[in-house]
């Protein structure tokens, strides 16, 4: 059994012009390299697309590259993720499965209020699969909860177990609140768990679950996993030994772009300074096909971030041929005053961004800034909590009052 | 004799017990009534009456800690006389045996409860000849539940039990720490696992535990933490998983040199550490594991000595220039766990680590990594004026002298310690349980302010408590000496007097609050969208 693990394409997801090919690029080179390695099947654990319904050209790209594989007679089983699954059932997953391009794996059935998965068999190798969609919100950890696991682990051959969610014992520590199922709620002795919903690449085995494998993406998705990723990737399975006997895994990196991270330390200096310590990075250096991402953070001596010539550096990396560049400033401050530019970054430091932008503008008696930006982020956060699978909505606005009043100390 | 009325009690309503006869202000006689029985423990009322409508004035509580006999005839005569019973099998009987021989009652002041249960130190002696009676439950109408109440028991008088619950404040009790004494079987895991219970799932508090027993969460009988009703549990185990159970894994990145203060390493490897941490910044475990160098000198030796340990404590196995890590320290899993318990605590949850499984000192290594963080956090919303809306944190620590111990202490101070000292300010405090309170220093004891004293035989150990307890005990060593299994005394800066508590059974308790029907009736409302057949 030989098979491919990959997760989060998310086909669609650059908005930039220069950049939103890239994920479609990458996947078609994944799929020729898993071609070139005469893999069994593939397996994608969720977020194929970047939404439900993505655009046409994008799907068109997939969809070829789907039909490559069907010909060449390698299977394709995936489960839904949290950005390309849709309550309402209105999926491209769906309409991919109904053309026979694919197998959504998520199937089975309630039995007394318990889950029973089902497994899909792979002819080919008689591999056993089956899974969990991921939901917006990780609602798939109620799924989790009511899992029959007594009916998957009695289940003999070689099983496989597809997941989109993050494991708690797995997490990285940057993503230490993001919400996560515990690796206790999956079923034991599996050969293989393949995950998906979290952008790094591990893979981890547990007393009871072995070969618990996150690929990463195949392409970073953001700013931060260009800068920390650099390229994407997936793992290549074997249950027989590879590599000399060391390995049942291959890695393979999908190098669509060579990426030059530059982090600069602004505190106590001047936009010129910040301006010539990233110049010295890339001077003299070969940027052809390369993706630049500066980022810079901390107190600036004097002058704001705007008076840092970006646009000078810019044109200076175009011109040693970069592909892209990409700047990200949301953690400049001033000493002399603030200035927000926004660009490139997360919607968690988008939001804090704007609320030290604006704090303070209305007083009230009693609130440090601090406290008044703690405050504000916690209401945020209450506020945007959805409703909970099975809450009803007088529940779920009695909870978000109760919170919001302890938080307010009402 | 005197007119006695303004003493007398009732006693139709108030059969008495005894009477008042001598001694001074905390050691004073009573004499027995022949047809009662004095217990150590017991707490007696001895009500002032308004001649005028013989009504109630005040109420004193005294409680019995010790007892003699009392007779009116000389020792003398009274081995003949044994001597005349037991060699002559005489058939000696007493006149009026009754008021020749008797049990006497020595009896410490409580409190003083004037009228509308206005609750006051004792600071006067009762009249002569007053009559003591025993307790009921009616005297305790002063005693209101708190706020945030902590059930630890019923209200005990000697060996028996009345229907009054006892609560101390939690958010106070907890903040200003907990210390659980006494001798192996008299009770301290049952009281614990009833507070773990009983906190659990209140939004004032967060529970750290660290189960060197795993008893807590699984139970020992039937029921454990895991039957919970609020859900409000988060259990980390290195063992077998059950389902709900997080695995324990702590990121070996996430390590510093300050997390290994609580353990024995000489002056010299912690100089090592830090030179490594200077050098080599989160990747310094793996440079003295790979026998990196750093640009401090250091004896060789140290730093074989250092590797080692570290390859024990960490349960790692260096080879072929790579490391294998073997037990819950880890380089690819663990990253948040510290982060997601501290979440965990904040959010109210009580949090269990299963620490069967480790050596001692892995114990206080994970113990003192979570404990860093979480007060570092706390220290910090104190800062940012945020500390008022987070819960109140306690840190379960069993055989507690292990890191609170004069002889670690005298090593320099560390997490724990701190936190004892410090805690309080920040909301942060320490449940120690052990059975050697003598080995904790006096200043550490002191900061303690409350103490739940179970049974303990050794005088030392009485001893040490009794020293830095609350309330003056210095008579109670007999007492504590005398308590029961499930019987412990209460001596706290939150409780008016030194409370005599009979400690309920766990199940007995749990099983008052678990519903079983609670969780099935969340199910019918689940729907499992994109789950097709």
């Amino acid at each position: 059994m030989k098979f491919a693990h990959m997760a989060d394409v998310h086909i669609g997801s650059w908005k930039d012009p220069k950049l939103k090919d890239m994920s479609t690029e990458a996947f078609i080179k994944a799929v020729s390299i898993c071609i070139e390695k005469k893999v069994d099947f593939i397996l994608i654990a969720g977020d194929l697309f970047n939404t439900a319904l993505p655009g046409i050209d994008g799907l068109k790209s997939v969809v070829k590259e789907f039909k490559v594989l069907r010909d060449k007679g390698i299977s394709v089983y995936v489960i839904p993720g949290s950005h390309d699954y849709s309550p309402s059932g209105k999926t491209m997953i769906d309409v991919l499965e109904e053309a026979g391009l694919l197998k959504n794996v998520f199937k089975g059935k309630v039995v007394d209020g318990k889950i029973q998965l089902r497994f899909t068999k792979d002819e080919k190798t008689g591999a056993k699969i089956t899974g969990i969609l991921g939901r917006r919100g990780t609602l798939e950890k109620l799924y989790y909860q009511e899992l029959d696991l007594e009916h998957l682990e009695k289940e003999q051959g070689k099983k496989i177990f597809m997941f989109h969610t993050s494991i708690t014992e797995l997490k990285p520590g940057s993503k230490s609140v993001m919400d996560s199922t515990d690796v206790s709620y999956m079923p034991k002795n599996f050969e293989y768990y393949s995950g998906g919903h979290v952008h790094i690449v591990n893979k981890y085995s547990f007393k009871d679950h072995k070969n618990v494998v996150y690929p990463g993406p195949l392409f970073p998705a953001n700013f931060e996993e260009l800068e920390e990723l650099g390229v994407g990737g997936f793992f290549i399975y074997n249950d027989t030994l590879i590599h000399h006997g060391d390995s049942h895994f291959e890695r393979i990196d999908i190098n669509i772009k060579n990426t030059l991270p530059i982090k600069i330390d602004c505190n106590h200096k001047s936009p010129e300074e910040v301006y010539q310590m990233i110049l010295d990075k890339i001077t003299g250096k070969e940027l052809l096909n390369t993706i630049v991402l500066i980022r810079v953070a901390g107190t600036l001596k004097t002058g704001k971030v705007s008076d840092i010539n970006f646009k000078e550096l810019f044109l200076k990396c175009y011109a040693q041929g970069a592909f892209y560049v990409m700047r990200n400033t949301v953690k400049v401050l001033s000493s002399e005053y603030e200035e927000l530019r926004i660009e490139d970054y997360s919607p968690e430091d988008i939001e804090e961004s704007m609320i030290k932008e604006h704090i303070g503008q209305i007083k009230v008696s009693g609130f440090t800034s601090e406290k008044e930006l703690v405050i504000t982020k916690e209401l945020m956060h209450f506020l945007s909590s959805e409703k909970h699978e099975g809450e009803k909505v007088y529940e779920y606005d009695d909870r978000i009052k109760k919170d919001i009043d302890k938080l307010l100390e009402l | 004799m005197g007119n006695l009325s303004d003493v007398r009690v009732d006693s139709k309503k108030n059969p008495v017990k005894g009477q008042i006869i001598s001694g001074k202000f905390g050691e004073v006689f009573a004499r027995q009534k022949s047809d009662s029985e004095f217990e150590l423990g017991e707490i007696l009322v001895c009500e002032t009456l308004d001649p005028e409508n013989n009504s109630s004035t005040s109420k004193t509580f005294f409680q019995v800690y010790d007892l003699q006999y009392g007779s009116q005839i000389s020792q003398q005569n009274l081995e003949m006389i044994s001597g005349m019973m037991l060699e002559e099998n005489s058939d000696i009987e007493f006149m009026d045996k009754n008021l020749r021989n008797y049990k006497l009652a020595l009896l410490k002041n409580l409190i003083t409860i004037g009228r509308d249960d206005n609750v006051m130190m004792s600071k006067a002696l009762p009249e002569i000849f007053s009559s003591v009676r025993t307790i009921k439950d009616s005297d305790l109408s002063f005693m209101k539940t708190p706020k945030n109440p902590i059930f630890l028991g019923k209200l005990r008088s000697g060996s028996k039990a009345l229907d009054v619950d006892i609560n101390l404040d939690g958010s106070q009790a907890l903040t200003h720490h907990i210390l659980i004494s006494g001798t192996t079987g008299k009770g301290k895991s049952v009281l614990m696992s009833n507070i773990l219970w009983d906190c659990t799932g209140k939004d004032y508090n967060g529970l750290l535990v660290l189960d060197p027993h795993n008893e807590y969460f699984l139970g020992n009988g039937k029921i454990g933490l895991r039957n919970h009703p609020s859900g409000k549990i988060v259990y980390y185990t290195a063992k077998n998983l059950i389902v709900g159970a997080r695995s324990l894994k702590i990121n070996i990145r996430i390590l510093r040199p300050s997390h290994f203060g609580c353990l024995d390493f000489s002056d010299a490897q912690e100089q090592a550490m830090n030179a490594y941490y200077k050098d080599f910044g989160i990747k310094w475990l793996e440079a003295i594991l790979l026998d990196k160098k750093t640009n401090s000198v250091f004896n060789d030796a140290t730093i074989h000595v250092l590797k080692r340990r570290m390859m024990y404590l960490l349960d790692i196995d260096v080879g072929n220039g790579e490391v294998y890590c073997n037990g819950i320290f880890d380089f690819n899993a663990g990253e948040g766990s510290i982060s997601n318990i501290c979440d965990a605590l904040e959010s109210a949850n009580t949090v269990i680590i299963d620490t069967s499984a480790f050596s001692g000192q892995v114990e206080l290594l994970v113990g003192s990594l979570i404990t860093t963080e979480l007060f570092n956090r706390y220290k910090n919303y104190k800062m940012i004026d945020t500390l008022a809306n987070k819960p109140v944190i306690s840190i379960v620590l069993e055989e507690a002298p292990r890191v609170l111990g004069k002889d670690i202490l005298e090593k320099g101070s560390n997490i724990f310690s701190t936190i004892a000292r410090e805690g309080r300010k920040f909301k942060v405090g320490l449940i120690a349980i052990t059975q050697l309170p003598s080995l904790i220093p006096r200043d550490i004891l002191a900061n303690i302010n409350t103490k739940i004293i179970l049974g303990t035989e050794m005088i030392q150990e009485r001893q040490a408590i009794i020293d830095s307890a609350s309330q003056d005990l210095s008579n109670d060593s007999r007492n504590i000496a005398s308590l029961d299994k499930g019987e412990c005394i209460i001596s706290s800066n939150f409780a008016k007097f030194p409370i005599p508590v009979k400690v309920p059974f766990f199940e007995e308790f749990a099983a008052r609050t678990l519903n079983p029907a609670a969780k099935t009736d969340n199910k019918k409302n689940t729907s499992y969208m994109g789950l097709s057949e």
